[in-house]
């Protein structure tokens, strides 16, 4: 299939990730976090999902590169100019 | 309960990207390879994660949970003795036929491999059944959104279970209406992350607070901390259950009968893009697999092990009653003097009342006990998460279903017996009618369920017999080139008629003749309706056994050269030289097994 998978499931951690976080930072002075044991769970898994997100988007990207035979790669460009 | 923006944002970003999936794919979906196979072009990873998500639906998520705190860290052995010897099994030994046969469905083996009754037997079953299992966990979700109040002060109360019905009915229709099983994939890819993002906070929470493994074996009774205590005898352990009829009923016939021959979950590795590929795709979904107790089991120890606190939920029974092997029906053994921490009390949908047992005790809903924990814990913002992970494992179960149902409709049904000789348009026409029809048929189930559960849960059971018997069949056809058509035929029709016969002989302690067994004389008593399950497996399989390798030495069998690709003698080993040795399949398959054995002796 045409459509590599790590691309949507990339952006979708980073986007519930991203929501996650910034709830999480904004709320991390708030009393919602006592029934999870003072652990601040939004920012913290936030953070996580946003970099798994982030992690698997480039290698999904990267990846579409490789597959592209034509274009060079963004690394290659800037080494040829 | 009450949520917030962001817990609805959350559930909101998850179904537009569950949707937008679909939408991407149509493009793709030309033929009715395409959609019943995703043109067999999906590298092996992702097929690996969907062939685990496909069976990651509410019995498993929910079901497990319960199971976890009603018995405790004994369930794994529907992980580390059932499912993940089996995955091992049908990716080393049995994918290269499926694969290689070039079968579009499971059905559609036994035809190239039998003969057209053969499969019309399974096939028909199998469509029934997908439908049913499809519409149950649409209930279950529907009851659960219901009890836990999801939608309150926003829709009627009284109109919450069609809302969710049908909501979840369209969102599963569309997505696999528009891209077929590659779409269904997709998406199982997404629920499986989905799901281990939104358990893995809560698992870690939880044992913080209970002070970790050490924790919950000092809060616990020592039997429902420990897999193998007490299995030598059925009475020293909670399952009810001896080693033997674990090994054999779980182990070996219940497990590898599902995970080697359920097209649900074959489907996904047939869509892999190559012979090897395929192999590792069950090799692949093992490890996660081996590690999901920590995520679906641990959770209902925790729950238990919580001090207790009054009851606040109410909702209806039968949540973990539906597909995979040998949990459907799983009864209350020593539920007696047992701790239920925070697990509310099962209330009587009819009178408001808790139910009691036999003997006037309260009964408590254990399937419950995740969704409970959920909210015990979560803050809003991940409590969002949570939900999105519990309505990703209701939908991948859903979709799962589905997609099973229009191949099998569409290739073993429809152009075997109504329409033999249409173009491949017309299939794949067929196959998206077919996607609705599946919907709208478990729409009818999920209602069904609403108002005759015990009709329900009696088809479950006759399904269980159906299925019992299938492994002797597989493994007879790929391993001995003996065995004939006529064979298998009467050897499926007797393993269910054995596991009938059985069913209605025998009867677990503490219930009553009728549904549970005993409806034609009572012979013997297990002491748990596993254990009845278990053995009732056993004779299915070897009453087929026998009677398929009897019938066959009397029946004429088929050319040696017709069966090449479809039997294991017969049929060049798959070439792995141009492999290195980590790439190999069997290096995966050893690695994944010494892991079992190492959890099975921590967990002993």
């Amino acid at each position: 299939m045409g459509l590599d998978i790590r691309l949507p499931l990339g952006l979708l951690f980073l986007i519930l990730g991203g929501i996650l976080t910034v709830f999480g930072f904004v709320t991390r002075h708030s009393g919602l976090y006592a029934r999870s044991l003072d652990v601040n769970l939004n920012l913290v898994w936030g953070l996580v999902m946003f970099v798994f997100g982030l992690a698997m988007y480039l290698v999904g990207r990267r990846q579409r590169w490789q597959d592209d035979p034509v274009n060079p790669r963004p690394w290659e460009k800037s080494g040829r100019n | 309960m009450t949520l917030s923006i962001i817990d609805w944002l959350i559930m909101l970003v998850y179904l537009i990207f569950v949707l937008g999936i679909g939408f991407a794919l149509k493009r793709y979906m030309r033929t009715s390879n395409d959609f019943f196979l995703a043109g067999r072009s999906i590298p092996a990873w992702v097929c690996g994660l969907a062939f685990l998500s496909a069976n990651l639906g509410a019995q498993e998520v929910i079901g497990m949970g319960a199971s976890g705190a009603k018995y405790g860290i004994n369930t794994s052995h529907f992980y580390w003795i059932g499912a993940v010897p089996a995955m091992i099994f049908v990716g080393i030994f049995m994918m290269p036929f499926y694969y290689g046969s070039r079968a579009r469905s499971v059905p559609e083996y036994l035809r190239l491999r039998f003969d057209e009754k053969t499969r019309a037997v399974n096939a028909f079953s199998f469509a029934i059944m997908t439908v049913l299992s499809s519409g149950i966990s649409m209930y279950a979700m529907a009851l659960l959104i219901q009890t836990l109040g999801l939608f309150h002060g926003i829709i009627p109360d009284q109109y919450i279970f069609h809302v969710s019905v049908f909501l979840s009915a369209i969102i599963v229709l569309a997505y696999i209406f528009l891209g077929g099983l590659s779409s269904a994939i997709y998406n199982e890819v997404l629920q499986f992350f989905l799901i281990v993002a939104g358990f893995a906070p809560l698992v870690w929470i939880g044992l913080r607070n209970v002070g970790g493994w050490q924790g919950i074996k000092q809060s616990l009774p020592a039997a429902m901390t420990h897999s193998w205590q007490g299995m030598a005898h059925a009475n020293t352990n909670s399952l009810g259950v001896e080693w033997i009829g674990l090994t054999m009923g779980l182990g070996f016939v219940l497990s590898f009968g599902y995970w080697c021959t359920d097209f649900l979950v074959i489907q996904r590795a047939m869509a892999a893009d190559s012979e090897i590929s395929a192999r590792r795709v069950p090799l692949i979904a093992a490890v996660p697999k081996m590690f999901f107790p920590f995520l679906v089991i641990l959770p209902g120890l925790i729950a238990v092990s919580l001090p207790s606190a009054t009851a606040q939920l109410t909702t209806t029974p039968a949540l973990s009653a539906t597909t995979a092997p040998g949990i459907a029906g799983t009864g209350v053994a020593a539920a007696e003097a047992h701790p239920h921490g925070i697990v509310p009390l099962k209330i009587n949908p009819f009178n408001g009342r808790p139910d009691v047992d036999s003997k006037g005790q309260p009964v408590y809903n254990y399937d419950l006990a995740i969704p409970t924990l959920l909210l015990h814990y979560f803050p809003t913002g991940i409590l969002g998460l949570g939900l999105t992970a519990l309505l990703a494992s209701f939908m991948s179960g859903m979709a799962g279903n589905v997609t099973a149902f229009n191949t099998v409709w569409t290739y073993d049904i429809y152009q075997a017996h109504i329409n033999k000789s249409a173009t491949d348009e017309h299939y794949l026409w067929m196959g998206r009618m077919a996607t609705i029809g599946g919907v709208l048929l478990s729409v009818a189930a999920a209602y069904a369920a609403t108002s005759f559960n015990n009709i329900m849960d009696a088809l479950q059971l006759v399904f269980s017999f159906v299925n019992a018997p299938l492994f002797a069949t597989f493994l007879l056809g790929m391993f001995w080139k003996r065995t004939t058509g006529h064979a298998a035929f009467a050897g499926l029709l007797s393993g269910t008629s054995a596991a009938l016969l059985h069913h209605g002989l025998t009867l677990p302690a503490d219930a009553a003749p009728g549904i549970h067994g005993g409806w034609i004389a009572v012979l013997h008593n297990y002491s748990s309706d596993m254990a009845q399950n278990f053995w009732t497996a056993i004779f299915a399989f070897s009453v087929n056994l026998i009677v398929t390798a009897a019938v066959s030495l009397v029946t004429k069998p088929r050319d040696a050269e017709e069966l090449v690709g479809l039997v294991y003698s017969l049929t060049p080993k798959p070439v792995e030289h141009h492999l290195e040795w980590y790439q190999k399949p069997s290096t995966l398959a050893f690695g994944v097994l010494a892991v079992l054995v190492i959890l099975n002796l921590v967990f002993a």
